[in-house]
This record gives C-alpha cells, sequence and structure tokens, in this order.
C-alpha cells in the first residue's frame, strides 16, 4: 500500500490542533453550503442534514487521530490509501469552518488567490489563517501523492 | 439516505406532481466557493461523477469562472444523490428542476 511520511514542526504545528479541536467540537450541524433540495420532506431533510453532519464528525475524528503520541514524539504523520479520502474532506470541511468563524473579513478573493501575507484578522484570526494554508497544504500532498489511489478506491 | 425521495415513506402524490418528480429533468448544479482548491475539486468529479481528467478540469473552471456549472442532468431521485455525494465532499451542490424539459 502506497504511503507517504511528512515531518513536521511540533511546536509549529500543535497550536493549529487547538484550533481543529474546538471546531471538531462545535454542535454537528452541516457545513456552509449544504442546500437540502426544495420542497424536501421534513424526513428527507432530517436525514440529509443528518448524515452529513455525522460524515463530517467522522473525518474531523480521523484528522486529529493522526496526531497522536508518534506525531508529538517524532513529528510525523502518515497519510496512505486507507485514510487519505477521510483526511481529505475533513481538510476541506474544516478549511469551510475556518472560514465561517474566524475568516469573514477576508472575503473571497484573498481566499481564493491565497494572496494573504496580512489583512484584518479577527482575534485568533493569525491562528485560523496559518490552520486554513495548513490544511490547504495537507490536501496538496495526498492529491499529488494519493490521487490516484482515492479514485482507484 | 437522501436519494431515497420519501424518506423510507410512502407518499401518495397528485397525478401531476408524480409525472414531474419521475419524469422531469433536474440538474445538479454546483457553486463556486473560495475555500476548496481546484485539483481538489477536478478530483471530486472524477471520483463521484467520473468525469475523465478533461471533463472535470473543464467543469472546475466553469464553476471558478462562472460561478456554477451544471454537472449533471437526469431523473430527481439520482440528482439528489448525486447532489447528497458532492456535499459529503464538502462542495457546493444544488438541485434545481431542468426548466428546458
Amino acid at each position: 500500500m502506497k504511503r507517504i511520511e511528512v515531518k513536521l514542526a511540533v511546536p509549529v504545528v500543535a497550536p493549529l490542533l487547538d484550533v481543529i479541536r474546538a471546531l471538531g467540537e462545535t454542535p454537528p450541524v452541516a457545513a456552509p453550503g449544504v442546500i437540502v433540495p426544495p420542497d424536501a420532506d421534513p424526513d428527507l431533510r432530517g436525514a440529509w442534514l443528518g448524515e452529513l453532519a455525522a460524515a463530517e464528525a467522522t473525518e474531523v475524528r480521523a484528522l486529529l487521530a493522526l496526531f497522536d503520541e508518534v506525531f508529538f514524539r517524532e513529528g510525523i504523520v502518515a497519510f496512505d490509501a486507507e485514510n487519505a479520502e477521510m483526511i481529505l474532506r475533513a481538510c476541506s470541511v474544516l478549511r469551510l469552518r475556518l472560514r465561517e468563524s474566524y475568516l469573514r473579513a477576508w472575503g473571497d478573493d484573498a481566499l481564493e488567490s491565497g494572496d494573504v501575507e496580512a489583512g484584518p484578522f479577527e482575534p485568533g484570526g493569525h491562528k485560523a489563517m496559518a490552520c486554513f494554508l495548513f490544511l490547504a497544504t495537507v490536501q496538496e500532498l495526498i492529491l499529488q501523492h494519493l490521487g490516484d489511489n482515492i479514485l482507484a478506491n | 439516505m437522501p436519494g431515497a425521495v420519501s424518506g423510507g415513506k410512502t407518499q401518495v402524490l397528485p397525478e401531476e406532481a408524480q409525472r414531474v418528480a419521475t419524469v422531469g429533468r433536474w440538474r445538479v448544479v454546483v457553486l463556486n466557493d473560495p475555500v476548496n482548491l481546484m485539483s481538489y475539486v477536478v478530483l471530486v468529479f472524477r471520483k463521484v461523477l467520473g468525469f475523465d481528467e478533461s471533463t472535470a478540469r473543464r467543469k472546475m473552471l466553469e464553476v471558478h469562472e462562472q460561478g456554477r456549472s451544471v454537472v449533471w442532468t437526469g431523473l430527481r431521485e439520482k440528482a439528489e444523490a448525486y447532489a447528497f455525494t458532492l456535499q459529503e465532499w464538502h462542495l457546493s451542490a444544488v438541485v434545481e428542476a431542468d426548466e428546458a424539459h
């Protein structure tokens, strides 16, 4: 099985995990952007939102599980064909939540272009932006090295 | 599970509503967001919709440049299933009636 190991600086990443944990502990509601079809009946609406929220919680738990004792001892996290899809999705939903919670003042163009050297940070915004960029880097690594595995699964 | 339109309950619909729900055509539309990476969106389109690389890139650019792209058209139940799966991947996907049909 293809596997990539990434060496990270623990003192840099550890504070970002606090942000991720806090986001993961927010009430399990569907992420921004979720739109249930028009005229959906209440049962469908409930199932739709409930299943998405449950899946998101699972994804975030999988991401946080990467940062275990081994990570804090050696600074290494590993991605493989088994966890790649889940981690990729976790990064996506967390980035959406970061935008909603901390990065609204940036505007869409700045977030989309990645031109975020300086800006109107809200309280906690610097750490949130670092987290936003860190999660994008994780996604890029997975897409580059394990994208074919995800497509094949 | 979204895609099962009645949510597990049998509903009696007026005849015209039944016809529209089962025969009418519906579109799955993906909306732009400033968060998801372009390469991520391409992968999702390939994975969920079975697009080849070039179609996936073209559709991703439509989303990026025009704000939206119709990625699938067909019966409502299947459209809802696709929209749900795209939302599982955290893309903004909506289902719309295809007014042209």
